[in-house]
């Protein structure tokens, strides 16, 4: 599957910047940010992205919740969370909700490549 | 309080805290794999204050605990200060059965001594975790003092008021803590020195440019 | 040869370099000397080879892993696990302690990526640090690892007790007891266990006695309790319920499960007793007790003549409770 459109969830603007900038250069993706769940979902659902990234702790609606409700508009969608405290319970529950991937913080170059060469060779 | 700005900028903190968030989440899920020590640790929360206000401050923040045990650790390479875990009373007792997995009822007669032991020893290894991953994050390496048991069982408004060095200012970094099968909470305060906020600057900018180009 | 290396085969100090599968790297003569184990032997073996009860020193474990996740320290002390490495006290003036005293600290060792690959033990020998501070704790009434009080004030206290004995003919019962194959537990669990089962057992029967009793801890397993207005029988009752509360108690220590039981003997004050006397009954009754399989009480000796100074009959009182025949 093609990536075109990337969107990417997570509170902290610092955050989302280190995210982006792990991306590869040059590969024309759009991208899109969402400071928590909900603007999350909304935004999912106006720009149909073909990959998010979704930080797991966000207020309003968490990561867990958000993975959710996106599945339940999309059970193709490819959704990669992203958290700093990767323990067992916590990568059972992400797969569970419907998480296609997860990835430990902080985010860096490698890890994000991987993560985007996954998504490509996933069928639609 | 004083001016925050003065010391820190906004986008400097907003990268300590992001910072804070990967290397505190980074120590909790190191703790549970290799440690088997099952604890979490809150997003953390950044204050600039002069030495001074210390022991008030620590005081006001450590609400509903009428009586606390504090392990204290000091902790230098370019960045140094004091680390500080505040629990309640009593934790030592608790946090011994969460460390041996087993619900063995404590005998009576057994003294604060092992209170004493097991606070340490998780204190130790708690502060090490974090200040650890902060240290790797930042490209630093750090050395420990002993850790102490400050006071215990006191009335929280114990802190001597002399305890930091007044004239300096001060970062506090503060987490709570929590070890989900039990409820032991507490508070982890660290107070980097005058010296090292100056160093830490720079290790932001430094961090911050590994990903913008 | 390199100053460094110079250093580390002269300083005063236990050097030991481990790496992360706890492979001995370096072992520095100090150790050497200590363990009687020579490098060429311990050199790219684990070192629980070589010192299997490590393995299972949860705190010990604990700390090489915190150790090496996260480059932190960790600190041995003398006063709570005693010591890491099981060595002769090097200094033969000091009779204390059967083992030498340690004071430990482990640190990281990285390389030039700054990733750790190893890691550093220290051993300080603290066997006189620690026999001083027991000396000056001993000044006090207090034993300072059960709360108790200490051997000094017991034997305060019984004198005073005399007085008081001669003066009101107030019964006056001592019962001794110490914990049965003590070394044991030490050699089996460790020192730290032997230490907490001590406090424990200390205190299950301080909770037992009234204020006016005291308890104390006579020698390193051995206690005593004194107990005031009580004859032999009520003393012998009461040394029954120390035994069989001991006997009942599982102690817990850290997740590994100890049963011990003690062994007692009780003997009354008489007229005519000095203390030393009066001690050694309750001794030779406790030393019965053990021959005599351990876990039980045992009275003192048959007395075999009453006091033939009748005249002090008299004047005291009848001495209740002296059966010159019991068994």
């Amino acid at each position: 599957m093609r990536i075109s459109k990337i969107l990417i969830v997570d509170d902290s603007p610092i955050s989302r910047r280190m995210i982006k900038s792990s991306m590869p250069k040059e590969s024309g993706y759009e991208f899109f940010e969402a400071g928590d769940g909900l603007q999350g979902l909304e935004m999912f659902q106006e720009v149909r992205p073909q990959v998010t990234f979704m930080d797991l702790t966000m207020p309003v609606m968490d990561g867990i919740t958000s993975v959710q409700e996106i599945m339940k508009l999309d059970e193709t969608a490819s959704v990669v969370v992203l958290t700093a405290d990767i323990q067992a319970k916590m990568i059972m529950d992400a797969y569970q909700a419907g998480a296609f991937l997860v990835l430990k913080k902080p985010p860096t170059k490698e890890s994000i490549q991987d993560a985007l060469n996954k998504v490509e060779e996933r069928e639609s | 309080m004083e001016s925050e700005l003065q010391l820190i900028g906004t986008e400097e903190k907003d990268i300590l805290q992001e910072i804070m968030n990967i290397a505190f989440g980074n120590a909790a899920a190191e703790l549970a794999q290799v440690i088997n020590i099952f604890v979490v640790l809150s997003v953390p929360y950044i204050r600039v204050l002069m030495a001074r206000e210390l022991p008030e401050y620590i005081k006001s923040e450590v609400t509903g605990c009428d009586s606390v045990s504090i392990v204290e650790q000091d902790f230098w390479g370019d960045f140094q200060g004091n680390a500080l875990l505040v629990f309640q009373s009593g934790a030592g007792r608790e946090l011994a059965f969460m460390l041996n997995g087993d619900d063995g009822i404590f005998e009576p007669g057994v003294t604060d001594r092992f209170e004493s032991e097991i606070l340490m020893e998780v204190g130790n290894i708690l502060i090490g975790a974090c200040v650890g991953k902060l240290a790797e994050l930042l490209g630093d390496v750090i050395q420990y003092s002993p850790p102490k048991v400050l006071i215990e069982n006191h009335a929280n408004d114990a802190l001597p008021q002399n305890f930091f060095d007044a004239s300096c200012s001060a970062i506090i970094l503060k987490t709570m803590f929590r070890f989900n099968d039990k409820d032991i909470g507490g508070f982890l305060f660290l107070v980097a020195s005058h010296e090292s906020i100056g160093w830490l600057k720079g290790a932001l900018a430094k961090f911050m440019a590994q990903y913008d180009e | 040869m390199s100053e460094l290396k110079q250093i580390f085969d002269t300083i005063n100090l236990g050097l030991v370099i481990m790496d992360r599968e706890l492979q001995v790297r370096h072992w520095n003569r100090w150790m050497a000397r200590c363990s009687k184990i020579a490098p060429e032997e311990i050199l790219g073996r684990r070192i629980f080879d070589f010192f299997p009860m490590l393995e299972h020193h949860l705190s010990f474990q604990r700390n090489c892993k915190s150790v090496l996740a996260f480059g932190s320290y960790a600190f041995f002390s003398q006063k709570l696990h005693h010591y890491l490495f099981p060595f002769p006290p090097a200094n033969s003036f000091e009779v204390k302690f059967e083992q030498m005293q340690q004071s430990c600290t482990m640190g990281p060792l990285r390389d030039e990526s700054r990733a750790i690959t190893g890691l550093f033990l220290t051993v300080e020998d603290m066997t006189e640090n620690a026999a001083n501070e027991q000396r000056l704790i001993e000044m006090n009434s207090q034993d300072a690892l059960t709360g108790v009080y200490n051997r000094r004030y017991l034997e305060t206290r019984i004198r005073e007790e005399f007085g008081r004995h001669r003066r009101y003919s107030r019964r006056l019962t001592l019962i001794m007891f110490d914990i049965d194959h003590f070394k044991m537990v030490n050699d089996n669990h460790g020192h730290p266990c032997g230490d907490f089962i001590l406090q424990s057992v200390a205190g299950a029967v301080a909770a037992r006695i009234r204020v006016t009793d005291c308890l104390a801890r006579y020698g390193g397993e051995e206690f005593s309790c004194l107990l005031q207005e009580t004859d032999l029988a009520s003393g012998m009752l009461l040394a029954e319920r120390f035994r069989r509360q001991v006997e009942e108690m599982e102690h817990n220590y850290r997740g590994t499960k100890v049963r011990i039981t003690i062994s007692l003997g009780v003997s009354e004050l008489r007229d005519d007793d000095t203390l030393e006397q009066f001690v050694k009954r309750a001794d030779e009754a406790m030393y019965r007790a053990k021959t005599g399989g351990r876990n039980r009480v045992c009275p003192e000796p048959e007395r075999f003549e009453l006091p033939f100074n009748s005249q002090l009959i008299a004047a005291e009182g009848p001495l209740a409770g002296e059966r010159p025949f019991h068994s």
